[in-house]
């Protein structure tokens, strides 16, 4: 039973005027023409029998007790698709980022709540709440592992708190936690691109569900600490490893708070692309060219379409292009900054709205087998946690990997404990020559 | 102002604006410059394929105008010009054009297409929106005017720039490229001699610059003309060039047969010149002979070169030495005009260390020419070479192949310092040369033989100095032993001067000739020195090119010319973008097996087979565009191709400026997501309508790009490009897109044979214009396009070309849908040379970049003096664009008047001979079209045919018949022989029949006794290959205008005087400008208006939609109306009689107030401007509750402050009532932005107004879409609602206001208690049944006046003289019916401006007897030009009809006859074609 609206010549918009006030240009939001060129292009759309448009027209109407508390909202994952082609350029993701703060915090969905907590438990920043101690005992651990097992990396490092270090690495907690010997394939990039490099004992974990959560307090609190961190070590580059969102949420974060650095907030893509041009990363495709294992690359919303745009987008092609070769690459279609967003960001892969994501996520699956690749490279944690579980959930037959894997693999340093997620097929393939190294060092 | 006005004005833009501007202002007195930047004039619109709303093919339409301003005697037309710069002010501007070179001479050239033939460039056809290619020889399409070619340059290319000899490389290899060796060898051995010398051994500096650099290799551009060597050697006959100029007594004495000397003779030769060639050696060639080896240059080659010259009448005498066996001196007796000394370098350079020159120790130019002697030089076993340079490698490989076994190669340089080029390194490599870098040589060891048996090297530690002076620096305390037999030093060049010194000849500084540097000549006036003993080594291409300016000094010198003059050109390049291009890799050439290089001296390199040569020419990337391969020169026998046509200033006067450059379609790359640069089947509007065009790519045969498929399913998707502030910064609507949109669906289901889906995505529709919603339902209701409501995301590339869309519909529901193509709708951007222009010619642009123009001075720019129309002012349809274009030409007249007629040419005539009672004696030309007719059928067999016809005294045949020439030609022919009918049998009436029209009677021969045979365009074009069929059917078209000749009579045309008076029938805005224009002019203008007051709707209007105050205006308009002395001005009063046809009418005037006698006024032009009114409606409650109210009543409540405005909470506007209705489907255009601006007033009154607008589309077109935006920003919210269920308003018992409707994006009904309701109601014209019946004028289904063709004539009724302005043709706004107003005085003008207008000529007459009085002509004219009266019969004004024929075929009594197609006229014709002619009685 639809329900008629009444319109009442004193009733106001509040939470338009607000959001209004917020944005720069008040967000364009009245500018809105109804074409519906967001609601086509969103894989949101349908969910909640609720799309961008109808979402703007009843804020545009003034129905707040209706939009107050709407699970669509966790639905979106703000990746801006519909912004991009919007002709009025209206700021939707911004709306609904409003929107979430329209839920009481402690009635937001649980997942992200616990996570954005469990972050603000220590300076850590961890969603995962490791302590600095823990993060600090896994990597040497690690560390150790390496220099005794795997011949040629007996001087490894990874520096926690090294003063003046030109980069400073944020570390995903995920793979301290749970897979902690992913982290050794970026040390052995860093080193071999002679990279100075360290990790802060604090505000080393590159994730901010409190952004998700639309906790903007903590999302500040958490990215200052961070950036805060890498200013005191000395650093030049904030350094995000493979994650959209907590590089979106550094430098966003930066941005919207007026955190104070001088740091370039750089996403991972950038240097390895700038490291293999300068020669410092010799990799090639030889591994890949009798094999010819095909690959699709996902453009990550929060890394392209949202910060750093289409050039990143080129040298993300450029970088899978060198380790897997040229004709091993095939492009999903739409991509770059027209890509669809997976399903995984936004803290949906946290917030209990199983279902939806899945359905959400239909464009991202069909994307992924109409190039017919067995491997989805995905420089995000959210983008490769949700594309695994789509092929899961699809019975499909496509891998996720990090291009950190990939890469080392081309540079044949991966060893053979991180390929956890390589299929049986790649578990032999460029293994280290047992016995030596040969590098440039 | 200055007191001097000048009465011409200039019209930038060739589009239709420009054109209906300058046709206007022509044919009212005033001289026209109608400059256009293309080769020819058209615009847009002659790209387009049909025009809506009434689906006429635009080049058919069009086509007449382009006709008549190419051939207007008072529009001089400037193409492939641009306005430079301009200065002065109104009445009197000084005005630069630059017009660039068209290459092809617009008087000589007959259009006749034969340089395209045989252009071997294709390049893109922008014309057809780069969908297919054209050649760079080319006519911007069939119709274009001028009809002259032209040829598309973009400078040189950067390979004939930069070779030395400036060799016309692009030429040949285009030609190559097209199989013409032949023609390809030619055009090199027009520069250059020595195709095959060069294919072997030129460095190549073109390859350096070659464009293909940028994407991957350069073309091999020297293995090319080697290839063209081969080719002319396989074939066994050497090309010769034949000489053209006369023979010539001087003799000129050349020394040395190096490339210099021997290319001097060449030059020579083809200048009519005796040339000796005095060689010291046994052979000729010079170093070419014994510096090069066999190896690389094999001798056949070089003496099949050289012998050329001897066939062109050279000699060449071997073994005599310069100095010794000749002198100046003896040359000076022996009679020699001039001398060249070209001897060479033929000196070895001196290392100049102790012991050089011990045995075992040679100079390496003497052992090659030992070698190319035939001699087997004595050399040891192990040779050391000397030296980094070539002549070095070429030193060390021939020791090599005299058995050498080990060479070892030693200089002062680095490897990457060798001044040997990179390929002879390798070379070297390949044939097991050991390289040794960085070591000098210090001293010669000496065996007890006194033979060397080695050196000792130091290291050299730098060669050149910090300026990259060479000065070696070594450190001798690294040094190193290398032992051997033999040492070959091989480290420079000198010249043998014995015998020169003594001559008293000049020597330079370093040891060499001395010479003018551009004109080589040396102290000693008839003495020049060239080649290497002048300038140093260099290669046989840079002696190539010294010879060449030193015959050209010698020429000079001998004529006694100025020797420098002109001598010095600047060989500048432009590259074209290579961003796209596809990388193509550089074909390998074959070589000899290094190991079976050994001990011979056969050729290593194979050069390239026909295969491999035309696949490389393949890589050339037509850099210059043309090629400069000089093959349209030959085969333009008109003689009209000039290549060396330079760009030419041009300074004029002109007392106005109108511009008219247009628009740009927008260019939808950047919009990524919509896959146009990266699909092919996603293709722009524009490049659609050339799809579709019968003069298209796939000749309107609708096909997908991809794979020329017919199409299934095809998408429009609107507003790309327009209405976006995110993608482009265009955010206005580009006001064509809905309509053109519409047609092309209908169009596009038209050319398909099978059943088309066609869907427009849009976000509003805007057919706002006259008769757009009704085609616009035809197109939804019976031709089912589907018309969807979504803008679509994103177009993704899918499976076989297919693509998809994904989109959401209006109620949310996401529809997936695939079409075999999709276009986009792109938007009208402003021209950036536009804007550029705008910045010479000082005018303000708006915020868009389009001329800024206010409501009230709709076409008057910023600067006094220059106006603007078209798409320039703002996006516009044609009719806008026309009705504007006159409206500029009557601003641009209007302080003109005062010299009209002052600048304009008439044509003097001489008196027409009477022929009366004269048999007929018939003229027949018979035209050769160069090789189009000619070259198919058998002419001189058609002319002789002629010649047995019947009536026929004279008969002849031209190359051209229309070139000037001949047309001088056939004047006195008529002149001296008394032909008194001519028939010419060539191309098309289309396109020459006046001109040859205008011939004849210029010869005093009545225009009208001309007829003529269409024996090219419908003859030897289509059948060419039967050239038998087709002399025949000549014959037999020939025979039949010849048949119709012999009845064809003279047509004379009467004139009738024009009465300089224009009755304006309407006194409001358009009928009062419509009078003061006229007036302005110096016409009088007589006024009716049947009310009491001036002003019409304007009384009711605040401001424009552009807020302008209109109150001020229009009283300063009614003031200037009343106090103008020629403005009359007739209130209360009515038409109540007219009679007259154009230039001549009589009109009764009565007092509706007073009982007075008529007044009786004449006039030339009658112009209705009887405007139109506010519907009142009969919906929404109107009139029952004072908060209902429509947009008049509102403006006038808000004027008085009414507090039911000021205080309302809820304000409510209901757009289309009684709009857009099934009785009513015209769109009053008005209304939507006027509730924009109405409801924007309401939000500043109070911001906190719930403003609703309740549309069916919002149509703000133009740049009334900033309104829109600024409403919705203002919080205005928007609801559309259908049409089917439109809102519903009701009052409750207490009068309460409730409106209800739904929400199409929600689908929920939304309710509310408006406090204030606005209806935008329809713009209905006056009742005006009575007078439009007095003037005969027509009404559509609505009551709007109908104009003559609502394309090109929205201000003509089909009766001649009449026009109309304002409202009662359709609602518009002020600016626009002020617009109007203005074209309607222009159009006036041009028949008020004539003393005298001519009437007669091809019309229908009627034969009064005969007329039956059945109306047949009345009811099938479609200019209801007949009428019955008084007479009792039938009458057709001469002046009026358009001799279309209709009438008099459709004339059952046969009483109606159209002149110069009489029935016995056609009759005789058609006799001609199916009897054997036999001689008629006349």
């Amino acid at each position: 039973m639809v329900v008629a609206i009444h319109l009442e010549r004193n009733k106001k918009s509040d939470f338009m005027d607000k959001v209004k006030d917020i944005l720069p240009d008040g967000g364009n939001l009245s500018l809105c023409l109804t074409c519906g060129a967001c609601a086509s292009g969103c894989p949101a759309s349908g969910l909640e029998d609720m799309d961008p448009r109808k979402f703007i027209r009843m804020v545009a109407y003034g129905l707040d007790d209706e939009i107050t508390e709407h699970p669509w909202v966790w639905m979106c994952t703000m990746c801006g698709r519909c912004m991009y082609v919007c002709p009025m350029k209206i700021n939707i993701p911004a709306l609904i980022f409003e929107g979430r703060k329209l839920w009481p915090r402690e009635k937001r969905p649980k997942g992200i709540l616990g996570s954005c907590d469990m972050a603000l438990r220590n300076m850590s920043c961890a969603a995962t709440g490791v302590s600095e101690e823990d993060f600090r005992f896994v990597v040497e651990d690690v560390l150790q592992e390496v220099r005794d097992t795997q011949p040629g990396w007996e001087d490894l490092q990874a520096p926690i708190d090294k003063q003046d270090a030109h980069f400073f690495v944020s570390q995903n907690s995920r793979e301290p936690v749970k897979e902690p010997e992913e982290m050794a394939p970026l040390w052995k990039i860093l080193h071999l691109a002679g990279a100075s490099w360290t990790y802060g004992s604090q505000g080393w974990a590159g994730e901010n569900y409190c952004m998700f959560l639309a906790d903007e307090e903590n999302w500040k609190k958490i990215a200052t600490t961070t950036i805060e961190k890498a200013n005191s070590l000395g650093c030049k580059v904030y350094l995000n490893t493979e994650c959209g969102h907590s590089t979106y949420s550094v430098w966003m974060g930066q941005k919207k708070f007026g955190i104070a650095t001088d740091l370039e907030i750089a996403p991972m893509v950038k240097y390895y692309a700038q490291w293999i041009r300068e020669g410092k990363l010799k990799v090639n495709a030889d591994w890949n060219r009798d094999l010819k294992i095909q690959f699709t690359v996902q453009d990550p919303c929060n890394h392209v379409r949202k910060s750093f745009g289409d050039p990143l987008a080129e040298e993300l092609r450029y970088v899978v292009k060198a380790i897997v070769g040229e004709e091993n690459m095939i492009d999903m279609v739409p991509n770059r900054s027209n890509n669809y967003c997976c399903g995984g960001g936004g803290g949906f892969l946290q917030n209990g709205y199983k279902e939806a994501r899945f359905y959400y996520g239909r464009m991202k699956h069909e994307q992924v087998m109409a190039t017919r690749a067995s491997y989805v490279i995905t420089p995000c944690h959210n983008c490769h946690a949700q594309i695994e579980d789509l092929a899961a959930h699809h019975g499909a037959s496509y891998r996720t990997v990090h291009l950190w894997t990939i890469i080392a693999l081309s540079l044949g340093i991966l060893a053979e404990n991180e390929r956890i997620y390589l299929g049986p097929e790649l578990q032999e393939v460029n293994l280290p020559q047992k016995g030596e190294r040969d590098d440039d060092k | 102002m200055t007191s001097e006005i000048t009465g011409a004005v200039l019209v930038v833009g060739g589009g239709i604006a420009g054109i209906q501007a300058s046709l206007d202002l022509a044919n009212s007195g005033y001289l026209v410059h109608l400059v256009e930047s293309k080769p020819a004039i058209g615009g847009v619109m002659a790209q387009l394929d049909k025009t809506f709303p009434t689906n006429d093919c635009a080049m058919c339409v069009i086509s007449p105008k382009l006709v008549e301003a190419g051939r207007h005697l008072n529009i001089n037309l400037h193409t492939l010009t641009e306005v430079e710069s301009i200065s002065g002010e109104a009445g009197n501007f000084t005005v630069n054009l630059l017009q660039h070179p068209r290459y092809v001479s617009l008087d000589k050239c007959t259009s006749c297409g034969e340089c395209a033939k045989v252009c071997p460039v294709d390049t893109k056809n922008d014309f057809d929106e780069g969908l297919r290619d054209r050649k760079a020889a080319y006519k911007l399409y069939p119709q274009g005017m001028p009809g002259a070619f032209a040829i598309s340059k973009r400078g040189t290319a950067p390979c004939k720039a930069t070779c030395p000899a400036h060799v016309s490389i692009q030429g040949y290899i285009a030609l190559i490229r097209d199989g013409r060796y032949e023609q390809a060898l030619k055009l090199f051995k027009q520069e250059h001699p020595f195709p095959g010398i060069c294919g072997r051994v030129c460095h190549h500096p073109c390859e350096g610059e070659c464009t293909r650099n940028d994407v991957d290799q350069p073309l091999a551009i020297r293995e090319l003309h080697r290839f063209l060597a081969d080719c002319e050697k396989n074939s066994g006959t050497f090309y010769t060039p034949g000489i053209t100029a006369e023979k010539r007594a001087e003799k000129v004495a050349i020394i040395g047969s190096g490339p210099a000397g021997v290319t001097a003779a060449y030059q020579l030769l083809q200048m009519g010149y005796s040339v000796t060639i005095f060689e010291k050696q046994a052979e000729p060639g010079g170093m070419m002979r014994y510096g090069i080896p066999e190896y690389r240059l094999p001798r056949d080659i070089l003496a099949g070169e050289i012998k050329v010259i001897q066939d062109m009448g050279a000699e060449i005498k071997c073994g005599v030495s310069f100095g010794r066996d000749i002198t100046l001196e003896s040359l000076k007796k022996d009679g020699y005009a001039a001398t060249f000394l070209a001897i060479g370098l033929h000196g070895g350079r001196r290392l100049g260390v102790e012991n050089e020159d011990i045995a075992g120790v040679l100079q390496g130019v003497d052992f090659l020419r030992e070698s190319a002697m035939g001699k087997k030089p004595e050399i040891g076993n192990d040779v050391i070479v000397v030296g980094g340079g070539n002549v070095a490698i070429d030193v060390a490989l021939t020791a090599k192949r005299h058995g050498a076994e080990n060479v070892t190669l030693l200089c002062l340089e680095s490897r990457e310092e060798m001044p040997a080029w990179e390929h002879e390194i390798e070379e070297a490599l390949e044939g097991d040369i050991t390289i040794v870098n960085s070591f000098g040589p210090k001293s010669f060891f000496i065996d007890k033989d006194q033979r060397v048996s080695g050196i000792e090297f130091k290291t050299c530690t730098k060669v050149f100095d910090e300026n990259g002076r060479f000065n070696p620096q070594y450190d001798e305390q690294v040094c190193r032993p290398f032992f051997c037999d033999t040492v070959i030093i091989s480290i420079g060049q000198s010249t043998n001067l014995d015998g020169i010194r003594e001559q008293g000849i000049a020597i330079s500084r370093p040891g060499g000739l001395e010479a003018d540097s551009v004109t080589f000549q040396t102290p000693i006036d008839w003495v020049f020195a060239g080649g290497d003993a002048f300038y140093g080594p260099k290669s046989v291409v840079d002696a190539v090119a010294c010879g060449k300016e030193v015959a050209e000094s010698i020429h000079r010198f001998i004529n006694g010319l100025d020797l420098r003059e002109g001598r010095e050109k600047n060989w500048e390049f432009v590259r074209p973008e290579t961003f796209n291009e596809v990388k193509k890799d550089r074909v390998k050439v074959n070589c000899l097996d290094p190991k079976a290089r050994e001990c011979n001296f056969l050729e290593v390199s194979y050069g390239y087979n026909e295969a491999e040569a035309k696949s490389e020419a393949d890589r050339c990337l037509n850099c210059g565009i043309c090629s400069e391969c000089y093959q349209c020169v030959d085969a333009c026998l008109a003689k009209a191709v000039d290549h060396g046509m330079k760009p030419a200033v041009q300074t004029i006067q002109v007392g106005s400026v109108i511009l008219a450059p247009g628009f740009e379609a927008f260019d939808p790359t950047a919009h990524e997501n919509y896959s146009y640069a990266s699909h092919p089947n996603v293709v722009t509007s524009l490049e659609f309508e050339r799809l579709l065009s019968a003069s298209g790519p796939c000749q309107g045969h609708l096909v997908r790009p991809s794979d020329q498929r017919e199409p299934d399913r095809i998408a429009w998707l609107q507003c790309v490009g327009s209405r976006d502030i995110n993608q482009c910064d265009h955010s206005y609507c580009s006001s064509v897109c809905c309509m053109y949109a519409a047609k092309q669906t209908v169009i596009a289901k038209e050319h398909s044979a099978k059943p088309l889906d066609t869907a427009v995505f849009y976000m509003d529709m805007r057919t706002f214009g006259k008769d757009f919603d009704r085609y616009l339902t035809r197109a939804r209701d019976e031709k089912d396009v589907r018309f969807v409501r979504s803008r679509v995301h994103s177009v993704e590339p899918g499976a076989d070309g297919m693509l998809n869309l994904r989109y959401v519909t209006e109620a949310g529901g996401i529809i997936e849908e695939s079409f075999d193509m999709v276009v986009l709708s792109v938007g009208l951007s402003p021209v950036k040379e536009a804007v550029q222009l705008a910045d010479r010619m000082g005018i303000e642009l708006n915020s868009h970049s389009f001329a800024k123009t206010s409501d009230l001075l709709p076409v008057a720019s910023s600067r006094d003096g220059v106006y603007v129309c078209g798409a320039f002012q703002g996006p516009k349809d044609i009719p806008q664009s026309v009705m504007e274009a006159s409206a500029a030409a009557a601003a641009a007249a209007r302080n003109l008047a005062s010299v009209r007629g002052s600048l304009v040419r008439a044509k003097e005539l001489p008196p027409e001979l009477d022929i009366t009672g004269q048999p007929p004696r018939i003229g027949v030309f018979v035209c050769n079209c160069g090789i189009n007719i000619g070259g198919v059928a058998d002419v001189p067999a058609i002319r002789e045919y002629a010649r047995s016809l019947p009536y026929v005294v004279h008969v002849e045949d031209n190359l051209f018949t229309c070139s000037q020439d001949t047309q001088d030609k056939m004047k006195a022919v008529i002149r001296e022989t008394g032909i008194n009918r001519v028939v010419v049998a060539s191309c098309s009436p289309r396109t020459h029949e006046p001109l040859f029209q205008e011939t004849i009677r210029e010869a005093g021969l009545n225009q009208y006794l001309f007829e003529m045979a269409n024996i090219r365009d419908q003859n030897t074009w289509i059948h060419m290959d039967d050239p038998v069929g087709a002399t025949e059917k000549a014959k037999d078209l020939v025979r039949m205008a010849v048949a119709k000749a012999v009845y064809v009579e003279p047509l004379h045309q009467v004139s009738l005087p024009v009465k300089p008076a224009g009755l304006v029938v309407g006194g409001g805005v358009a009928g009062m400008e419509v009078a003061l224009g006229i007036a302005q002019q110096g016409c009088h203008a007589y006024l009716v208006e049947r009310g009491d007051t001036l002003g019409g709707n304007a009384r009711m209007l605040g401001e424009t939609w552009q807020g302008e105050k209109v109150a001020p205006y229009l009283q300063s308009l009614i003031r200037q109306v009343e106090d103008h002395p020629m403005v009359h001005v007739f209130m209360n009063s009515e038409v109540f009689e007219t009679t007259g046809i154009i230039g001549n009418f009589t009109t009764h005037l009565r007092s509706l107030t007073q009982e007075a006698p008529d007044t009786v006024v004449d006039h030339g032009a009658t112009i209705l401007a009887t405007g139109g009114h506010e519907y009142k409606p009969t919906e929404y409650l109107y009139g029952q509750h004072r908060e209902i109210m429509t947009h008049l009543d509102f403006d006038a409540s808000l004027e008085k402050s009414d507090p039911a405005i000021l205080n309302a909470g809820i304000a409510v506007f209901i757009q289309c009532v009684g709009s857009r209705t099934e009785t009513r489907p015209s769109c009053s255009k008005v209304c939507c932005t006027h509730s924009l601006k109405s409801a924007i007033k309401l939000k500043k009154i109070n911001p906190d107004m719930k403003v609703f607008v309740l549309n069916r589309d919002v149509r703000s077109y133009g740049f009334r879409e900033d309104l829109y935006k600024e409403a919705r920003k203002a919080g205005v919210l928007f609801i559309r609602y259908d049409v089917k269920q439109p809102p519903e308003l009701v009052a409750d018992n207490d009068g309460r206001l409730m409106l209800t409707v739904l929400d199409p994006i929600l689908g929920r009904s939304l309710d509310m208690h408006p406090d204030l309701v606005v209806l935008a109601s329809a713009v209905l014209p006056n009742e005006n049944r009575a007078l439009f019946e007095l003037f005969k004028v027509p009404v559509n289904a609505e009551g709007f006046l109908v104009e003559a063709h609502s394309k090109l004539r929205p201000v003509d009724f089909s009766s001649e003289g009449i026009f109309m302005a304002g409202l009662a043709h359709y609602p518009k706004s002020l600016d626009e019916s002020i617009a109007q107003s203005q074209a309607a005085v222009s159009r006036a003008m041009t028949i008020l401006s004539k003393p005298e207008i001519w009437v007669g000529g091809v019309v229908a007459t009627v034969e009064e007897g005969r007329c039956a009085v059945c109306l047949t002509c009345v009811r099938v004219c479609p200019y209801g030009v007949p009428h019955i009266r008084h007479e009792g019969h039938a009458v057709i004004e001469p002046a009026e009809c358009h001799g279309c024929g209709i009438c008099a075929s459709e004339c059952p009594g046969k009483a109606i006859s159209l002149q110069h197609f009489t029935d016995r006229q056609i009759v005789a014709k058609t006799d001609a074609l199916f009897s054997a002619p036999a001689t008629p009685a006349v």
